[in-house]
């Protein structure tokens, strides 16, 4: 039980955290583009 | 003195700034950390450091890097002050005394990865004396020659043919080949053991006062907040681009690979040798060379019955870890060839005088283990030093001027809220205090003589070392200050 809430604590924050920059970088970039088009 | 050269893109720069932070530390002491500060119990408040260390940090350089234009000793001079041009020199000094040995180390990976090709490494069964012949051999010598040559061409090429390129091949490469071998370590038999392990918290250690700050000290450590070395990166970002979010997206994902490699290498290690994994893993020799070069070739040998196959998963794992080294090798060389720079050399003469004085400078450390295990822990330390003098800095700008007007200034995707102004006035120097102290005062307790400046890891060296050079560049101030301002002006 506490090994899974530990690892859906670490694993959501640190690869969640990738996930969620990520998309949100690739969405300006690409609202960016849109812009200079 | 304007700024020609930048970084193409935000992939670019992402993926240069990667490269910094994830170096051997997040393959290789990661694992050794997590298992002596009880698995699960340790990745929570890692977790939590690096929310409250880390990408505080890495914010403040690329700010201080994209605003100034400058390496550390005209960075912080220009920030916080002309009168404190000697804590940026003090930052490039740590880095380059680093690179020094750093470039050893990434002699080791990539003589392993030659080593595990060409399939010497599984001609041996004792990997204890395969490691011991080559480390009291004059191969360290040549193997730093090679990564310290590899770094000085790289460099030498610029930002964007140069870093951009290599660090676009090497960080996305390194990152497929950490896949590759997660997903093999993953599917060993056992390996659901290992994972459980690295993710099973104990109370005992979430109350030990210890785990958190080998949380601290990880975070600091392994993620390049703090060095100096993403501000000189951030020199070559675009004014359009933007800081919050990239250093955001830099810590995460360090963290990430840190994860990748830590299920990987406790699912092979749990899999594949169970009575003895924990302390092979825990017990690791100086550098943390026992784990990586004794006991992790001896698993590669056993993964399967077929050679092949162990020497291709070997062979991935140390060109992983050769990537990972010289990706940050090539940030160390950068930051010294451009305080250089500054100084009115041109690149060229610079990366010349570093790449020759670094090889030189390095051979103490390829010939010496407990030259090298000084120099470790002498700058290691020093490095905190360094993240409080960056956040110093900033406070002395004024944290909230420093956040509206540069930080969420032009090219900003995302605004940092106030949260920020506690974070650097009071959490980051709370910690630094914290952390010095306890390392400093601990290391009195493992050397009797902790007084004496030539023992190889204790206070007195330490603080021998650090007067030497701080007490030097505090004379040298005001000659920094003419030449690098001066010039830039």
């Amino acid at each position: 039980m506490w090994t899974i809430l530990t690892a859906v604590f670490v694993i959501g924050i640190v690869w969640g955290g990738v996930i969620i920059f990520l998309k949100k970088a690739i969405t300006f970039e690409k609202n960016k583009k849109e812009e200079i088009e | 003195m304007q700024q020609k050269e930048f970084f193409t893109s935000r992939w670019g720069l992402i993926l240069s700034t990667l490269g910094i932070a994830v170096g051997t530390g997040n393959i290789w002491r990661f694992s050794r950390i997590v298992a002596q500060n009880g698995g699960g119990s340790f990745l929570i408040p890692w977790v939590i450091f690096l929310l409250i260390w880390s990408v505080p940090l890495i914010i403040a350089e690329f700010a201080i890097g994209k605003s100034t234009r400058l390496s550390p000793i005209g960075a912080i001079a220009k920030t916080a002050g002309k009168k404190y041009a000697w804590m940026g020199a003090f930052v490039a000094f740590v880095s380059t005394a680093i690179m020094f040995y750093y470039s050893v180390v990434a002699g080791w990976c990539i003589r392993y990865f030659v080593s595990s090709f060409s399939g010497d490494l599984f001609n041996t069964t004792n990997h204890l004396n395969y490691w011991k012949d080559f480390s009291e051999s004059g191969l360290p010598i040549v193997y730093h020659l090679i990564a310290m040559a590899i770094g000085g061409f790289v460099i030498y090429k610029g930002v964007v043919k140069g870093i951009e390129k290599a660090n676009r091949f090497l960080v996305s490469s390194l990152l497929l080949i950490l896949i590759i071998l997660l997903i093999r370590a993953v599917t060993l038999p056992n390996a659901i053991e290992g994972i459980k392990y690295l993710f099973t918290p104990k109370l005992e250690y979430i109350l030990d006062y210890k785990v958190w700050l080998n949380a601290l000290t990880q975070n600091a450590w392994d993620t390049g907040a703090g060095w100096g070395l993403i501000m000189t990166y951030a020199i070559y970002m675009k004014k359009k681009e933007d800081i919050a979010l990239n250093a955001a997206l830099i810590g995460f994902g360090n963290n990430s690979v840190s994860l990748i490699a830590g299920i990987t290498i406790f699912s092979t290690v749990f899999a594949l040798s169970s009575t003895d994994a924990m302390m092979q893993i825990s017990q690791s020799g100086p550098a943390n060379t026992g784990l990586t070069f004794v006991y992790l070739p001896l698993l590669f040998s056993k993964m399967s019955d077929s050679t092949l196959v162990n020497t291709i998963f070997a062979s991935l794992f140390f060109l992983a870890l050769s990537f990972a080294a010289l990706t940050s090798l090539f940030s160390m060389i950068e930051l010294a060839t451009k305080t250089i720079i500054d100084f009115g050399l041109s690149r060229k003469k610079g990366i010349l005088i570093v790449a020759s004085t670094g090889f030189v400078l390095g051979i103490p450390s390829a010939v010496n283990m407990q030259f090298f295990i000084n120099q470790d822990w002498v700058w290691g330390v020093g490095l905190i030093l360094s993240g409080a003098f960056i956040a110093f800095a900033l406070i002395k700008y004024g944290v909230d001027k420093f956040r509206t007007d540069i930080i969420n200034g032009f090219g900003s995707d995302i605004k940092i809220g106030r949260w920020y102004n506690l974070v650097i006035k009071i959490l980051v120097p709370i910690q630094v205090i914290i952390l010095l102290l306890w390392w400093l005062i601990s290391s009195t307790s493992w050397d009797p003589e902790w007084w004496n400046p030539f023992h190889t890891e204790n206070l007195g060296t330490c603080l021998a070392q650090w007067f030497i050079v701080l007490t030097s560049f505090i004379l040298l101030n005001k000659t920094f200050v003419n030449s690098v301002l001066k010039k830039e002006n």
